[in-house]
């Protein structure tokens, strides 16, 4: 790290980026047995990223499943095909929007209060008393909310996703009269459990899971331990994320596809 | 210590919804709702065409899913395709000589089998036949019978050849009608271009049933409807000699250019207006 920021040539400054990244999942993931002893650190962080991101994944959930009904609605009907609406809600998604969507407001949400939680232990010399008092911070900060952050995200995905579903239903049947068994037997007839719900909505939100934990802790454990620092790594948290999530994204779905 | 049994409570509270989420999805709005619930029997039926039929396609009767098509194989041997479809216990009154149809849900939907039942007292039982199957209607065929009057002619009787050499053949394009008083009596055989004369040696070709066209007769290429596609339409002339195989169409009138009709129109009387009058005083003039 401190090698890296010497260098002024911003590819290798990226690649020591990256590189840092790489070995500091290595020792999270070596440090996951002995995180054990402190699961229920990790039950906190679960609390604090998983349960109290719902109220937000669920109404933007619900909006999202609205206006993608009101549009699809809009544009269907020139052909004649509403009755397409709620398939065509459900695979947007299920293979897209709902995972997407879930780790953009994960990385906005969690990802940046945990950034500038560990960055504040960084300066205010907590991270040190830890390892002077032999409780090896690795295990017991970083590891519980990257563990926290792989568990929450598939299943606010889910979340998001029901509620979207609920949302285009909400709109194309309560609202604009599609037949409630058109909307439900067509989606039914189309979406696949594997294909959608496993490969979409699952295998998705898990990379983007352990991505966007793995940036949000990574970044604020290696901050320079000045405010400013953390403010720069509050919002590399969210820069990152939203590219690696929306690269990772094109790239998933050409393997998963 | 109450604060954590909050937390723990709470984070339980959001795994359960979580996987609560995932199993209405997954069991709810997938193709896994769909799967035949309880006991079912299993039906045969032979179609000539199942178009695209597709397993787990829905079995209906007057509109209500009573089942699922099972499976979709080749006939070994003959040239039909051998559906089984899995229909649910519940409906075991199904006459045996119902006829299976496949249609389609929509103009552009989903196709699925429909029975419409019949007259018999002996209801279908498990591993039965039905008998009395109608294919699926191809969209093609259907256009075709609809437009197909004045299309193209079928060349049961024969044909005949005759050339046409024309400067322009516009969009013309091989296999498009030839017609005569607006029915179509053939087909343009192939187009190339005379590598000497420089223009387009058109070979139509003509059924049989249509040999008394008069010798002299005109070809032109013309276009059905403003954005239609071209065809090549014979004015028959007075001759008593009729067209043989062979024959070359020696009047011919080459496609109308839009571009040139659109040019024609709009320049016509603009020579005389001289761009330095100007546009003001142009009106006056007028």
């Amino acid at each position: 790290m401190s090698a890296a920021m010497k260098n002024d040539n911003i590819v290798v400054r990226s690649l020591a980026q990256i590189g840092d990244c790489a070995l500091f999942l290595l020792r999270m993931l070596a440090a996951v047995p002995r995180s054990m002893r402190h699961w229920r650190e990790t039950v906190r962080q679960l609390w604090f990223v998983g349960a109290m991101s719902l109220i937000i994944i669920m109404v933007c959930g619900l909006f999202v499943g609205m206006v993608l009904g009101l549009q699809l609605y809009d544009v269907l009907s020139i052909f004649g095909g509403t009755s397409a609406t709620g398939t065509v809600v459900a695979i947007a998604i299920y293979r897209e929007l709902g995972p997407v969507v879930t780790a953009l407001l994960f990385a906005g949400r969690a990802g940046t209060s945990v950034t500038a939680e560990i960055g504040l232990m960084r300066a205010t010399d907590q991270i040190a008393a830890m390892e002077m008092m032999a409780v090896d911070p690795i295990a017991y900060v970083a590891v519980p909310r990257f563990l926290a952050g792989v568990i929450a995200m598939p299943l606010l995905a889910c979340v998001f996703c029901a509620l979207g579903i609920f949302g285009g239903h909400l709109v194309g049947v309560s609202w604009l009269g599609i037949d409630n068994g058109t909307f439900w037997s067509n989606m039914t007839a189309t979406v696949e459990v594997v294909k959608d719900v496993i490969n979409g909505v699952i295998w998705k939100s898990v990379v983007f899971g352990i991505v966007v934990s793995l940036i949000a802790v990574f970044q604020g454990y290696t901050t320079p331990p000045t405010s400013e620092g953390v403010a720069y790594a509050t919002t590399r948290t969210v820069v990152a994320s939203s590219i690696a999530i929306l690269a990772l994204d094109f790239v998933l779905t050409a393997f998963l596809m | 210590m109450s604060q954590r049994q909050s937390y723990a409570v709470g984070t339980g509270l959001f795994i359960a919804l979580g996987f609560a989420a995932l199993g209405y999805l997954a069991t709810q709005t997938t193709s896994v709702a769909n799967s035949s619930r309880g006991p079912s029997y299993t039906v045969e039926a032979h179609f000539a065409n199942i178009g695209q039929l597709k397993e787990r396609a829905p079995v209906k009767v007057a509109g209500v899913r009573i089942g699922q098509v099972q499976s979709i194989v080749l006939d070994p041997g003959k040239e039909t395709a051998d559906v089984k479809l899995s229909i649910d216990k519940r409906y075991d009154q199904i006459p045996d000589n119902s006829v299976a149809t496949i249609f389609t849900s929509g103009l552009l939907g989903d196709q699925y089998v429909g029975l419409q039942y019949g007259n018999s007292k002996k209801s279908l039982a498990d591993g039965g036949t039905l008998a009395l199957t109608r294919p699926a209607q191809q969209l093609e065929e259907m256009l075709g019978k609809f437009f197909g009057a004045g299309g193209v002619a079928d060349n049961l009787g024969g044909s005949y050849s005759v050339k046409g050499r024309f400067t322009n053949v516009g969009s013309l394009s091989v296999g498009a009608p030839v017609k005569m008083a607006g029915v179509a009596i053939g087909t343009v055989q192939s187009i190339q271009a005379d590598p000497v004369k420089l223009d387009a040696e058109v070979t139509l070709s003509i059924d049989k049933r249509y040999d008394q066209i008069p010798d002299d007769s005109a070809a032109a290429v013309f276009t059905s409807g403003l954005i239609g596609t071209q065809y090549v339409a014979i004015q028959p002339g007075g001759s008593p000699d009729m067209l043989k195989n062979g024959d070359e169409l020696v009047l011919t009138q080459s496609a109308m250019q839009i571009e040139d009709l659109i040019g024609k129109f709009l320049v016509s009387g603009s020579p005389s207006a001289k761009p330095a009058d100007g546009g003001k005083t142009d009106g006056d003039k007028h």
